[in-house]
């Protein structure tokens, strides 16, 4: 159905979008590794062999294949040719693997980011709707005020309020952890929120924008009743913005899994991540940041080619 | 830090509404709060006290103390001095740079169009708190780190916004018929560029020290930006958290000075009508 | 045979109380058809709006509206709907905007013979497909309504909206948009409608509409009724002032504009080749111009007659051939008018602001350019405006004033007036041809309009499509 070259552009471009992720991640994590206090040569060697296999004759052994006596330049080259090769090197603080680490938060945090956004348009759909059909009416109203206040609140500090509101003072549900099926609402609902409270207005808009389109009124005085313009047109055209914007809210996504992560010590990368920053775990902090930003970049090619789905223009021959 | 984007594209819709005026008057409100709040109580905001520790308000401290009696008022009044600073340093310095950019990329085009293209993409490719985070991991702690991580990660936006309206503006007829009349680039930037962009920018430059003021507090209350003593509303809020029970309103009072903060700098931009 | 299908009677559209329209009565029978014509804002669209019952919030309409027999204009809003596409027919302004942009043609033509006429999904497909075949829509089945031509929307819109064969079709400003060619078409596409039993109304800005339509025929000047009767009468006799301004604003009917000796030679353009996506739009174009020549440039949409004006300026550099501009013409000799006004001028700026720019850098005291806008008749006072406050007319007559504040040789106007109502195109272009007779400018006028080319200019170049 999709036609295969616009099928090919999208994915290139979101490849390369991949390797930018590669490249200032490894960048960064190269001037964090450099800003260390202490030999770095130990350090690697540490995260090597782990803390208890490592001694001077290794770290040598590490300066002179790595060439620390290099200039930094030659280093930089050298620290991203290995992050090419995908060897993420072991964690400073555990000793495992960085990917077997990976492997298991992954599945963590596509769970609360998954849950998050099924959250968030269960939220933002019925009540954009409801706005959109009748622009300035009560529901259009409240929700503009709702959305406006709950955009001013960090996914941080609504966190903290609803942790507070209904695990600590109502004991509904489970403050923090990874136990049981009810220990993902209150992290799913704090992502939801936070992103349903812009995702509303822009369906609220696209339903407005649909139902008052030249083409909409035509549909009708060509003869169509209005439930027959809603499904044959006005639903795929209103749909095309939304899914477009939620491509534009995966940022907030991937921010939201780390912040929301770390409050409720939900076990996914975003908590690791920060827990390696903490702990100044270089090798942790490239995987884990690595492996947020490709899991952005593949959830932002696949809202390009669910738009590509919805909108038969993009398939056209350019 | 995606709310920019359907506000900012609209800065025709917005009005000198009631909003717009409550978030100015709250802003200036906070900003005077900053400057010369600190003087004005006169109290160290770091002077510990064990004998008065999670004291309610009272004469002595306006808002109570917090676990180590220290004065909440002094505190939050020093928080909004570290954060107000922070974000209007770190929109200045993303804001200038990135709007010259941008009409440098779209006036020039070519090479210098993609290399800057390129760049901005580079910062773009991850999402901007995940940025600003591994930036500040560079210097842990540190004042100079966060402000960098955030002017690093902010000036994309105004970057692509001026390219983006400069490009159409540039082709516009009414550029054209300027050229032909004889003006240069002074006249162009000056009558065509500036005014059409400059209310998209101020929509920008309040939305930027939102993301900054909420991602300063966002990272402080991971504990891995700001670090205590230093008296910042996310490290606040860490370090109060275990007192909900005893001293419920303590923990509020930081939440309360960021939600408005953000909610001026989003006010001050106007709200679009409901109609 | 003879029945009546629509009439109205005392027909009013208000504003809270102030009346936009009115008072209209009409009534017209089975194969006949009814123009209804008059300047842009003489309230035409609200008389389609007031029959369907689609005027926008705000609006309210009185008056009684048989359709058919039956009295409509009391019915709710529901049951009005009923009547569209069965009863009543729309072919609205912009087609291309009021088709779905995600739904590809045919898809909308059939949706109309399946829902609207009822028929089964075979026996729609087919009559779909006989609609492409007969409307010369062959090939355009599947594409989407962002790659047909204004000409081929109108015609999808046209099958979709009568589908059904609604016995009244109203047919809203159908030539707004398009060049000469389509414009034909589309007009002879509706000639056909009263033959084959239907009552057309048309409403149109454009006498040439009315002639080419006949039938009988309403004036309106600011929604009232100046003038009816037939279409013969009115356009060949008319009574009222209005009308004759209408009509002799048609290019078809202006005086040839007299020749103008001319003078020293400005510009010289020798076998200049334009490409674009490797087709060759103009092959060996040679043009020498002079002061105070009007040259004019016709030919139909995407023929190169921009990019043409563009080499001409010095903007573009030709593919092959070159321009030479004599000593005469200065730095900023050479200037442009275009077809958007609004397009031409810095937004956000007021107007005063830009043609003081302009009299500083070019050392004119501002008493000059007063001047320039008093002889144009543009009051002062617009001057405080921005170019979104004043209209197309009076804002291309500014556009006039700055570019002679530069002390132009040449002036080169790009469908200057294509945007503009009838009767103001004429008087803007009057004026450019005072210019160039009074002022020894040289004018080179692009336009679709091969009368205006031949009344307006000294020397004509027709180019013509080479794709076609």
């Amino acid at each position: 159905m999709i036609r295969s070259s616009v099928f090919w552009s999208a994915v290139a471009g979101r490849t390369s979008q991949a390797v930018l992720v590669a490249v200032v991640v490894g960048v960064v994590s190269f001037c964090m590794m450099q800003a260390l206090p202490g030999d770095a040569a130990y350090r690697i060697a540490a995260g090597r062999y782990g803390y208890d296999m490592m001694d001077a004759a290794s770290a040598a052994i590490v300066r002179i294949e790595l060439g620390l006596d290099q200039p930094t330049s030659v280093q930089l080259l050298n620290w991203l040719g290995s992050l090419a090769q995908l060897d993420l090197g072991k964690s400073a603080v555990t000793g495992n693997r960085v990917t077997e680490e990976l492997s298991v938060q992954l599945g963590h945090s596509l769970l609360l980011a998954g849950a998050g956004v099924v959250v968030s348009l269960l939220i933002a759909v019925p009540i954009g709707v409801a706005a959109g059909l009748r622009p300035g009416g009560i529901v259009d109203r409240i929700s503009l005020g709702a959305s406006i206040v709950l955009r001013a609140v960090p996914a941080f500090a609504l966190g903290v309020l609803l942790m507070l509101a209904l695990a600590v003072h109502m004991k509904l549900l489970p403050v923090a952890g990874f136990q049981s099926p009810k220990h993902l609402i209150l992290p799913a609902l704090t992502l939801g929120l936070g992103l349903a409270a812009v995702s509303s207005r822009v369906v609220r808009d696209a339903v407005c924008d649909a139902m008052s389109a030249e083409w909409r009124m035509f549909s009708r005085t060509k003869g169509l009743s209005r439930w027959q313009t809603l499904r044959r047109h006005v639903l795929r055209n209103a749909a095309l913005p939304v899914v477009a914007y939620v491509g534009v809210q995966l940022a907030y996504v991937i921010e939201g899994v780390v912040i929301v992560e770390s409050i409720f010590s939900w076990p996914g990368i975003g908590h690791a991540l920060v827990h390696a920053i903490f702990g100044r775990d270089v090798a942790m902090v490239q995987g884990t940041a690595l492996a947020l930003g490709l899991l952005y970049v593949l959830l932002n090619l696949l809202i390009d080619l669910s738009c590509q789905g919805i909108d038969p223009r993009r398939r056209a021959i350019a | 830090m995606s709310h920019t984007q359907i506000l900012a594209n609209t800065p025709q819709q917005r009005g000198l509404n009631f909003a717009r005026l409550l978030g100015l008057s709250l802003l200036t409100g906070l900003a005077l709060c900053a400057v010369m709040g600190p003087e004005l109580i006169g109290i160290d905001p770091a002077r510990q006290s064990l004998m008065h520790t999670l004291q309610s308000p009272s004469a002595a401290h306006w808002l109570g103390t917090d676990h180590l009696g220290r004065d909440m008022l002094a505190r939050l009044l020093s928080g909004a001095q570290l954060s107000l600073s922070l974000a209007a340093l770190s929109v200045f310095t993303a804001a200038v740079p990135g709007t010259l950019m941008g009409i440098l990329a779209s006036w020039r085009g070519g090479w210098t169009d993609r290399i800057l293209t390129l760049f901005a993409d580079a910062v773009l490719a991850l999402p901007g708190l995940l940025l600003v985070l591994m930036l500040a991991a560079i210097s842990p702690g540190s004042w100079w780190a966060l402000y960098a991580g955030l002017s690093l990660t902010l000036w994309v936006e105004y970057f692509r916004y001026t390219r983006q309206r400069s490009r159409v503006i540039l082709s516009e007829p009414s550029v054209e018929a300027s050229r032909l009349l004889g003006f240069g680039a002074v006249h162009i930037v000056k009558r065509h560029l500036l005014p059409e962009i400059g209310p998209g920018l101020l929509t920008i430059a309040a939305f930027g020290a939102a993301t900054a003021v909420t991602a300063v507090a966002a990272l402080g209350f991971v504990s891995v930006g700001i670090r205590p003593p230093t008296a910042e509303w996310g490290v606040m809020m860490t370090q109060l958290l275990p007192y909900w029970r005893e001293a419920p309103f303590l923990i509020l009072q930081p939440v309360l000075c960021l939600v408005l903060t953000v909610l001026a700098l989003h006010l001050s931009v106007g709200v679009r009508k409901p109609a | 045979m003879s029945q009546t299908t629509i009439s109205v009677e005392a027909l009013f559209v208000y504003a809270g109380t102030k009346q936009l329209l009115g008072p209209i009565n009409f009534r017209l029978m089975a194969g006949r058809t009814l123009v209804i014509m008059g300047e842009t804002g003489a309230g035409k669209s609200l008389l389609a709006q007031a029959i369907l019952g689609t005027l926008p919030d705000g609006l309210r309409s009185s008056g009684v509206i048989h359709l058919n027999g039956q009295r409509i204009d009391q019915l709710s809003p529901q049951e009005r709907s009923r009547f569209w596409g069965r009863e009543v027919a729309i072919l609205p302004q912009e087609p291309w905007r009021a088709l779905d942009p995600l739904m590809q043609a045919c898809a909308q033509v059939q949706e109309s013979h399946r829902f609207v006429a009822g028929l089964d999904k075979q026996t729609a497909s087919t009559a779909t497909a006989n609609d492409f075949s007969t409307l010369d829509l062959n090939g355009a089945e599947r594409r989407l309504p962002g790659a047909l031509s204004g000409g081929m929307a109108q015609r999808v819109a046209f099958a979709a909206a009568t589908a059904a064969s609604a016995p009244v079709l109203i047919a809203d400003e159908p030539t707004k948009g398009l060049d000469a060619e389509r414009r034909d078409k589309i007009i002879s596409l509706l000639a056909q409608w009263p033959n084959q039993g239907g009552a057309l109304v048309a409403i149109t800005h454009e006498a040439f509409v009315a002639r080419q339509l006949g039938g009988d025929i309403m004036v309106l000047k600011s929604g009232t009724l100046v003038e009816n009767g037939t279409s013969e009468e009115v356009l060949t006799n008319p009574r009222a002032s209005y009308t004759q301004q209408l009509l002799d604003a048609e290019p078809h009917s202006w005086s040839k504009q007299p020749a103008v000796k001319s003078g020293e030679l400005l510009l010289c353009a020798k076998n200049l080749c334009i490409w674009r996506n490797n087709t060759c739009l103009l092959k060996h174009f040679t043009l020498k111009l002079h002061a105070n020549e009007r040259i004019a440039i016709s030919g139909p949409s995407g023929v190169g007659k921009t990019s043409l004006l563009d080499v001409l300026a010095g903007i573009r550099s030709p593919d092959e051939g070159h321009v030479t501009r004599m000593r005469s013409v200065g730095h900023t000799g050479i200037q442009k008018l275009y077809q958007d006004p609004p397009a031409a001028f810095p937004d956000k700026v007021p107007l005063g602001k830009s043609l003081r720019d302009v009299a500083q850098l070019h050392g004119v005291e501002w008493s000059v350019v007063s001047g320039y806008l008093s002889e144009l008749g543009i009051h002062p006072s617009l001057m405080e405006r921005r170019p979104d406050a004043v209209s197309g007319g009076e804002l291309q007559r500014i556009s006039i004033a700055r570019a002679l504040t530069a002390k132009p040789a040449v002036l080169l106007a790009d469908e200057p007036t294509s945007r503009l109502d009838p009767i103001t195109q004429r008087e803007t272009l009057a004026m450019i041809a005072g210019i160039a007779k009074e002022r020894g400018v040289a004018v080179v006028l692009v336009t679709h309009d091969l009368d205006i080319a031949t009344k307006w200019a000294d020397h004509h170049y027709r180019l013509d499509s080479v794709l076609s």
